[in-house]
């Protein structure tokens, strides 16, 4: 039998905040958890955080998991790869898995951050592997680095979807669609243009229909929906993918908490079946507390927020030193945090719990554009997400997002010394640089970019304008590189198009064969050529183009025209290299049966 | 364009490009490479990539094994995997002349420190199941000969030099030379230049850049066919040759096979056709000794020449006749697999006036004046 | 289905490798990744199938859905999502229910 003062279950954000917070104060904590490593869903979130500078705005969610776990101190044990099986009359017990034994524990007081499980949803063929989870995508891809599919169909434009659609991207994977079965999107507006920006096509009003494969997918079929969601006769379309990802929401593992006598309540708005807690975490059973998405499907922010409240409310009990200041201030942040439009559906839904206040902000965009021709930015959000690094992070105090972090951002381009900064710090991607005419007939325009391949500098790139449609060609005339991996990357574009493009591919495409016969690639012949190889039968040579079955027949004339191209020479001045018999591969045992016949 | 140079070679094949880069390697990378056409377009570009140890001439054998050394680190000198092989070469011999004379040329090379055995008919064929060992008298078998691919061994070596400050012009044919006392003038198709020494080494052209000097050097060049099979799975590790049954054979790294003979009915002169009845011939020949062949197709057939000179070996030095006028031509088919050591001995001669590691003194063109023996293992 | 070696953000953690077996067959792993990201880095998406004869393979992987039971050294029903791969590993599909087991 183990005894603590507090047993927080669930190592993720809600978890790790409580912890940190009742531990600071003196409460022996013990934290178990079912995964190989704390954090929960923090370690496999790749992209920067929301929020303001005190919730880790601009840090990457793996990046967050590691400065909450250097916060823990010496009156935390940990237990991980153990779950908590049961919350009994007499005792909590707890699976250790590693060493296969139960462990009974006694604690005064519970913190449940059980977190959430993926909502699974109907339709033909749902059980084949390869249909997949988010969430399940996210662990394999970013924790372990192993991608389990290689073009996928997103299902679901949550927040999640769209991020792991941009995870997706980031991990080498195609994207086929995102598939939305309500008439807008579900997630941030910034979110949803970053996917954009690389011409994924985001289908509204559609939903998937059947998973096609008999041992694993191999495809999907899609449909569009009428307003009562049910699918249209004849809308179908198919999609060639290897992998569906279930992105269509989370639901709380209420479990535990429903075992421990707490009241569970139906609200839809909060995912479902969530346990009943008041404004300080606390639920109808004295001593159990919850936080997170447990507590009603949010973002880690909250969770975050949550937990610290309940951790500083159970060490108020414990300790019985007065921390209403720290309890009060956290519950006004919350409340701030969701007084956003984004946040009106979790506002209906714990309202049913205690009365919900918002607290008023500006939905003003930023109309100015700033002085054609100075290097500057242009802020383009639109949606009033709690959010403000670009204010915090200004040197001269040129943008303002106001007093209330809901606010859109207002930028003085008086003050705008054009140092970029902003742009490398917004987690939304949604900030760009330009300066028009930085040279006669080009303006510049300056794209955070998270992608691989990093072009060179030099290297001739493909524009893309907000929609991924390719607009011009640019040259990258510069990289900012940054310890956070935003990239900022400098392109001159021709003149008049510093509004239009916000994005670029690299032009270097693999697997663009020249010769099919001995695999050889674009991209070797244009490197043996930059090495100094000047004529067809050297490149033959040294490459073996045209030295396979078909005898130059499908290269020659395209390896000449890669020559004539990269030397800048005419077709006429290139030596056509040899043609050697016989045109028709012929076996010997052929050749010795003519030879035969003329004996 | 700069137009003097120190030191022009005539010909990038791979003689011309493995003297340009060892010059350039012990310093003096103040050298033209003049090509009428592009890198390895002569014979080095044709040949079958053999390198064999196994000679009757002791020069060859002593050139040859300091060749095998430079190859061993090729790819570590200039970063180009050559492909190069050490799989033996198995010589067979079907002649008894022959035979008695093998046993006295392995006494020979084991005494210059080769590593090479002779082979009964029936060691053959327990070592190497798939010949047909019919009629075979006896063979030699020497392990570290082996092969690579002369194209990339051709642009290791010019890429390489490059690199240490060597300049190669292809498409640059040399017209004339004029000796003028102090340097040489050269003319070329793209405008003149000119250099204190000439290197000849223009492979099967070298006779006709002999006498633009009117250096006089015994060459004739004879066509050699030479054809290519269909890829199949590696399995064939040594290179198959016989002079007395008149044919080689390889593998190659990619799993073609390509082989060849010779002609003795061949006239000398430049000849770049082929011919329908050089395919029968092998095709015969060859499925004889390799009954697996039957089934492969041939993919290409081309031809290419062997420089040769009166007693089958190279003919490298200074000419006697005419002073900073150097040659390194006559390699009778053999040009490929001896070029590493040769262009390291004759950039030694011309930069320090003696060689450090391998001697060519008897191989200038003065021999033929006293007597010279015929090296008898050619193809 | 495949690694991923090259990413703007993220770094490797471990490249040691440890061998496994999965139906008998020697395959490679990463230290500390789970059987499932293992089989799926090696392209084995198919974990077994339901009492009923339908392919299975992981869904949820963090240990909640019961969707990739697998035989691991013997034992049936391991959700190889959470379990981490182990040197000399012992992973079988699981067809349905577990056998008896004597």
């Amino acid at each position: 039998m183990v005894k603590t003062q507090l047993l927080v279950v669930g190592g993720g954000p809600a978890g790790l905040c409580g912890a940190i917070e009742a531990s600071r104060r003196g409460v022996e904590t013990l934290i178990v958890d079912e995964g190989v490593e704390l954090g929960g869903q923090l370690v496999k979130q790749t992209h920067k955080f929301f929020g303001h500078e005190g919730f880790y705005a601009s840090v990457r969610g793996f990046e967050i998991a590691k400065r909450l776990k250097d916060q823990l101190n010496e009156h935390v044990k940990i237990m991980l790869q153990t779950t908590v099986t049961g919350i009994y009359e007499d005792v909590v017990v707890l699976y250790d898995r590693q060493n296969d034994v139960p462990l009974e524990v006694q604690a005064d007081y519970i913190l449940l951050a059980t977190g959430a499980s993926e909502r699974f949803i109907q339709f033909e063929n749902n059980h084949l592997p390869g249909v997949y989870g988010a969430g399940a995508v996210q662990t394999l891809m970013n924790q372990f680095m192993v991608l389990p599919g290689r073009r996928f169909l997103m299902v679901g434009s949550g927040n999640i979807g769209l991020i792991v659609s941009y995870q997706l991207l980031q991990a080498g994977a195609e994207v086929a669609a995102i598939v939305e079965i309500a008439d807008r999107i579900g997630g941030y507006d910034v979110h949803l243009r970053k996917i954009k920006r690389f011409g994924i096509p985001v289908l509204l009003r559609h939903t998937i229909k059947k998973a096609l494969g008999q041992e694993k997918v191999s495809g999907a079929i899609v449909v569009q929906v009428d307003e009562n969601f049910q699918p249209i006769e004849g809308t179908e379309k198919e999609f060639a993918v290897d992998a569906i990802c279930i992105a269509t929401g989370l639901v709380p593992s209420v479990e535990l908490a429903a075992m421990a006598n707490v009241k569970i309540e139906y609200v839809p708005e909060l995912g479902g079946f969530v346990p009943y807690r008041d404004q300080n975490m606390r639920t109808n059973v004295e001593n159990i507390f919850i936080a997170g998405d447990l507590a009603g499907i949010e973002e880690a922010t909250t969770a975050m927020i949550e937990g610290r409240i309940a951790g500083l409310t159970i060490a108020q009990s414990i300790t019985k030193a007065n921390l209403s200041r720290e309890i009060e201030s956290l519950q006004r942040e919350l409340i701030e945090f969701r007084s956003g439009p984004f946040s009106e559906k979790v506002r209906r839904g714990l309202a049913k719990f205690f009365p919900q206040r918002v607290v008023e902000y500006s939905r003003e965009p930023q109309v100015d554009s700033g002085p054609v021709g100075k290097l500057r930015p242009i802020i383009e959000c639109y949606e009033n997400i709690p959010c403000n690094p670009c204010q915090t992070s200004c040197p001269t105090g040129a943008i303002v997002v106001g007093g209330n972090i809901n606010s859109l951002p207002k930028i003085d381009y008086e003050k705008c010394t054009g140092c970029g900064i902003c742009v490398s710090k917004c987690p939304g991607l949604a900030i760009f640089m330009v300066q028009e005419n930085v040279e006669p007939g080009f303006d510049l325009v300056i794209v955070p970019y998270e992608m691989l391949p990093v072009p060179e500098e030099g290297e001739r790139v493909i524009a893309l304008d907000r929609d991924g449609k390719q607009v011009c060609e640019a040259q990258v005339i510069r990289i900012v590189r940054f310890p956070h991996k935003t990239n900022l990357v400098h392109l001159k574009v021709p003149a008049g198009y510093a509004t239009r493009v916000r994005n670029f591919r690299v032009k270097k495409q693999e697997n663009v064969f020249v010769c099919k016969c001995e695999e050889v690639t674009l991209e070797d012949i244009e490197k043996a050529i930059d090495l100094g190889f000047t004529d067809y039968e050297e490149l033959r040579r040294y490459l073996r183009i045209g030295m396979g079955m078909c005898g130059g027949r499908t290269c020659r004339s395209l390896v000449l025209s890669i020559l004539s191209r990269k030397l800048g020479k005419s077709p006429e001045e290139l030596l056509k290299g040899h043609f050697r018999p016989p045109v028709m591969p012929t076996k010997f045992e052929s050749i010795l049966r003519g030879e035969s016949n003329e004996d | 364009m700069k137009t003097e140079y120190r030191i022009i070679i005539v010909g990038a094949g791979i003689v011309g490009c493995s003297i340009a880069y060892h010059l350039a390697k012990f310093g003096e990378s103040d050298v033209l490479v003049l090509e009428k056409n592009y890198i390895s377009s002569g014979s080095t570009g044709r040949c079958a990539g053999g390198i064999r140890q196994q000679w009757s001439s002791p020069h060859n054998v002593l050139l040859a094994m300091r060749s095998v050394k430079l190859f061993e680190r090729m790819r570590e000198e200039t970063g180009f995997d050559i492909e190069y092989r050490q799989g033996g070469y198995l010589v067979l011999s079907y002649d008894e002349q022959e035979a008695a004379q093998f046993e006295e040329n392995v006494k020979m090379q084991k005494n210059l420190g080769l590593n090479v055995e002779l082979l009964t008919p029936n060691q053959v064929k327990q070592r190497f199941e798939y010949v047909n060992v019919e009629k075979v008298l006896l063979a030699t078998f020497c392990p570290t000969d082996g092969h690579a691919n002369p194209h990339l061994a051709n642009f290791a070596y010019a890429f390489a030099a490059r690199k240490l400050g060597v300049t190669i012009l292809t498409h640059t044919e040399v017209l004339a030379i004029e000796p003028t006392g102090s340097k040489f003038k050269v003319h070329t198709s793209r405008g003149r230049f000119e250099a204190k020494i000439v290197v000849n080494a223009a492979g099967a052209y070298a006779g006709q850049v002999g006498s633009m000097v009117n250096v006089n050097l015994p060459l004739e060049s004879y066509r050699h066919q030479i054809l290519v099979t269909e890829p199949i799975r590696n399995f064939f590790d040594p290179m198959l040759i016989s002079f007395s049954g008149n044919f080689y054979i390889r593998q190659t790294k990619h799993g073609h096979f390509i082989m060849g003979q010779g002609d003795k009915d061949e006239r000398p002169g430049l000849n770049y056709n082929v011919t329908f009845k050089f395919e029968k011939d092998l095709a015969k020949k060859m499925c004889w000794l390799l009954p697996f062949l039957r089934t492969l197709r041939v993919v290409r057939h081309w031809s290419g020449h062997y420089n040769m000179s009166p007693d089958a070996q190279p003919i490298i030095g200074e000419s006697p006749e005419l002073a900073n006028f150097y040659y390194a031509v006559g390699f009778s088919g053999h040009g490929f697999m001896l070029a590493p050591a040769v262009g390291e001995a004759l950039a030694e001669k011309v930069l320090f006036g003696e060689t450090k590691h391998v001697s060519i003194a008897e191989l200038n063109v003065d021999r033929f004046e006293r007597s010279t023996v015929r090296e008898t293992n050619v193809v | 289905m495949s690694r991923i070696f090259e990413h703007p953000i993220l770094m490797r953690r471990s490249a040691r490798t440890v061998r496994f077996y999965f139906e008998g067959k020697e395959l490679e792993a990463v230290e500390g990744e789970t059987v499932a990201a293992a089989l799926i880095a090696n392209g084995i998406d198919v974990f077994g199938e339901t009492e009923r004869g339908k392919p299975r393979g992981f869904f949820c992987a963090i240990g909640k859905c019961s969707s990739c039971l697998m035989i691991v050294d013997g034992e049936p029903n391991v959700r190889v999502c959470i379990t981490p791969v182990k040197e000399g590993m012992k992973v079988q599909r699981q067809f349905g229910r577990s056998g008896v087991p004597w």
